[in-house]
């Protein structure tokens, strides 16, 4: 089964490009922040410029771990699930559950190797320009040398192997499972989803205890606005079900053939959807949070009386560019889960063309599609988001909430609303292309 | 008139062409398959059809495998474009203009079934049949809808998925689909292909059906010689060029036509293949 998942994988490169983008973003993200914790540790690094080092790599490194994990895990499942055809022809010719089981996951493991493998200088390039970063504000001693060692290696093969093995033996356990049992165990993800809100909110609650610590009371929130994010995401099928069911009249009276499409294709495939709400609600959670909390952060120094001084401003910079670098990670996820989604998809729009859909129906219905999802991202991702910026907000100030405005929130759904929109509406153009009768029959 | 060129020509013709029920009209129709570059061989699915389908005629076209049969039904149901020549539903011209244009001829004149259903599969069977109504933007008459799924016997099945259902079920769920919008030709493309022989003669019955009692036009692609002999006349296509035709077909007549279609085909050469078979006076299927 090895060899045929090796062969698999020749024969079809094109079809793990995502699942290796993915493992090959995330893996050089965790080995440039984890590089930090081998140049910490390095021989004769002073103690001020380990510390510095440490916290950021402990903080950012441990969050962005934590984000790269499930957004691997996301674009896995998704793409495990678009085999469904070759997983039942598999069966069908007499392969065990074991068997495939054993293919996929070899296929996953490989592809994931392969990505963090390819990280490894990107990682290392990164690292140092993050180490120069450190240095120029002044954090951490012009002397210390960057260093990429065992920490920064292993991290980023383990974590992003962890993700994707993990994640394709999950799915492919319920695509092997699904003729067994009409209806799929899911059974893991809801106590997943509970665990992800209980520990995030836990950790929302601790911030607002931490009045007075310095810039690492913003660790707890932060983490706690990503675990939201992820529980959240868990349970996302559920509320664009709801979504479904408030706004189901009204987009079939008034978005005529499209709305009805939209409406009823995404009440029967609003599960599958999760791969995709995970990296749009990361993306909105982390990215809201982050930025309103050092938005705070500066209304604080400056409410102490104090100007900002250089370090405040370089910790400033710093503090943008990890979050730019993470926030960049799930939109790229983002387009990258969609885009696997919406290509896997052509079958179905050839069906409705067939059924009488004009390709400008298939769009609109995509685009219908694309809004609803937007909206339930944002939600959720707002959500998780808040609840991480209203305990620092609380500890850090008098008010509830930061007094930035609605500017930066704006933004940030506005970058969600963009990629959304963008990645669904270009790939399916593209998928339209092909002539309705040759999509349906490749399948066939 | 069928050996005319040009589009003008046979739009005028159709207006005084003498046949006022034609349903369906292939005028050389042409369909290359390749660039037909130095490394890849053209492959020439369709060579100069011409055809004319009256209405209220249940018609199947065979031939072997790759004789042009579904290229055939697919450029005269608008699915695919000829490189040249004229195909005419109900008396209007199909122009080879965008995707979109195509699709809303085809919504007023054309309803199609398929051998793989093409159901989809997140809609249930009431919902998949008004799809070509909702996506036309007409308006959907309940009763309507429900006669038709009467007719195919599935008025107690109408809030099922397609996986709840078999596959004769399923068919008769598609039938019910091209037949909702009242279409003046219905294309079958191997209807019965992937059916046991119950369902296979339910399928055939109810397109018969349609065509005795509703009066709409049936054109079937089959290679089954028992599915062929439902219909009124059975023409047979090789080597994309219509080469015979059987009126009120008998499965037994089919079989032995289709088992020298070869020899007849190889005797006479593939070039030398005349346009019509020389026992039919012009058009074929008038």
């Amino acid at each position: 089964m090895f060899s045929l998942a090796m062969r698999s994988i020749r024969q079809r490169p094109g079809r793990f490009a995502a699942t290796l983008l993915s493992a090959f973003l995330g893996a050089t993200i965790i080995m440039m922040f984890n590089s930090l914790l081998d140049t910490a540790g390095a021989d004769g690094v002073d103690d001020v410029s380990s510390e510095s080092l440490s916290t950021a790599a402990m903080v950012v490194g441990g969050y962005g771990s934590l984000l790269v994990f499930f957004a691997v895990a996301s674009t896995l499942t998704v793409a495990v699930r678009q085999r469904t055809t070759e997983i039942d022809l598999l069966r069908s010719t007499g392969a065990t559950p074991a068997q495939i089981t054993r293919m996929i996951v070899g296929e996953a493991a490989v592809v994931g190797l392969v990505g963090s493998l390819l990280a490894i200088v990107p990682g290392m390039l990164g690292g140092r320009i993050l180490l120069d970063m450190f240095q120029d504000s002044g954090q951490v001693a012009d002397d210390v040398d960057h260093a990429f060692g065992t920490i920064a290696l292993m991290s980023g093969i383990d974590i992003t192997l962890l993700a994707s093995v993990g994640a394709a033996f999950l799915a492919v356990r319920r695509a092997t499972r699904a003729r067994e049992q009409r209806a799929p165990r899911r059974r893991l993800r809801t106590w997943g989803g509970y665990a992800a809100l209980g520990l995030g909110a836990a950790l929302c609650v601790t911030g607002f205890a931490m009045g007075d610590a310095g810039p690492e009371a913003m660790a707890p929130p932060a983490y706690g606005a990503i675990l939201l994010s992820v529980g959240f995401a868990a349970f996302s099928p559920a509320l664009l079900g709801g979504l479904l069911r408030l706004t189901g009249g009204l987009l079939t009276a008034f978005g005529g053939g499209s709305g009805y499409l939209t409406v009823h294709g995404l009440r029967q495939r609003a599960a599958q959807l999760s791969g995709v709400l995970m990296p749009m609600v990361l993306f909105v959670g982390i990215s809201v949070a982050t930025l309103y909390m050092q938005s705070v952060e500066n209304d604080h120094i400056e409410a102490a009386g104090l100007t900002q001084s250089v370090d405040d401003k370089n910790l400033e910079t710093l503090n943008f560019v990890v979050v730019g670098i993470i926030a960049v990670f799930a939109c790229v996820m983002l387009i990258n889960t969609l885009y696997a989604a919406t290509s896997y998809r052509s079958r179905e729009f050839g069906q409705q063309r067939l059924a009488g859909a004009t390709p400008g129906q298939v769009l609109a219905g995509v685009g219908l599609e694309g809004l609803l999802l937007t909206l339930t991202g944002v939600f959720f991702g707002t959500l998780a988001a808040v609840a991480g910026v209203v305990p620092f907000t609380v500890a850090r100030t008098d008010d509830v909430l930061p007094s930035a405005g609605y500017g930066i929130w704006l933004a940030v759904v506005g970058v969600a609303a963009a990629a959304t929109m963008a990645t669904a509406l270009g790939t399916a153009r593209r998928v339209l292309r092909t002539p309705a009768v040759e999509t349906v029959a490749l399948a066939a | 008139m069928f050996g005319r060129n040009g589009r003008r020509g046979t739009a005028a013709g159709a207006v005084d062409g003498g046949a006022p029920h034609e349903a369906l009209r292939l005028v050389k129709v042409t369909k290359v398959y390749g660039t037909g570059g130095a490394e890849e061989a053209a492959v020439t699915a369709l060579d100069g059809v011409t055809l004319s389908l009256p209405a209220g005629s249940f018609t199947a076209v065979m031939g072997p495998s790759g004789s042009g049969k579904s290229t055939l039904l697919q450029c005269a149901a608008g699915l695919d474009r000829p490189d040249s020549g004229v195909v005419m539903v109900d008396g209007a011209e199909m122009t080879g203009g965008s995707e979109t244009e195509l699709t809303k001829f085809r919504r007023e004149r054309i309803g199609f079934v398929f051998q793989q259903y093409n159901l989809l599969p997140t809609l249930n069977v009431a919902q998949n049949t008004v799809l070509p109504l909702k996506l036309a933007g007409r308006r959907v008459d309940r009763a309507r809808v429900r006669e038709v799924l009467a007719r195919v016997g599935l008025a107690d099945r109408m809030r099922h998925r397609p996986d709840q259902l078999s596959g004769g079920q399923r068919q008769r769920v598609a039938i019910a689909r091209a037949l909702v919008a009242a279409p003046s030709v219905v294309f079958a493309d191997e209807p019965t292909g992937a059916l046991d022989t119950r369902s296979a003669r339910d399928v055939l019955g109810l397109l018969q059906e349609t065509v005795r009692v509703d009066g709409r036009t049936v054109v079937m692609v089959t290679h089954d010689p028992v599915a062929a002999s439902y219909a009124d006349s059975v023409l047979f296509l090789a080597d994309g060029r219509l080469v015979g035709q059987l009126n009120a077909p008998t499965a037994d007549a089919v079989a032995e036509r289709m088992t020298h279609l070869g020899d007849m085909y190889e005797a006479e050469g593939p070039h030398r293949a005349p346009h019509h078979d020389p026992r039919n006076s012009a058009p074929m299927g008038v």
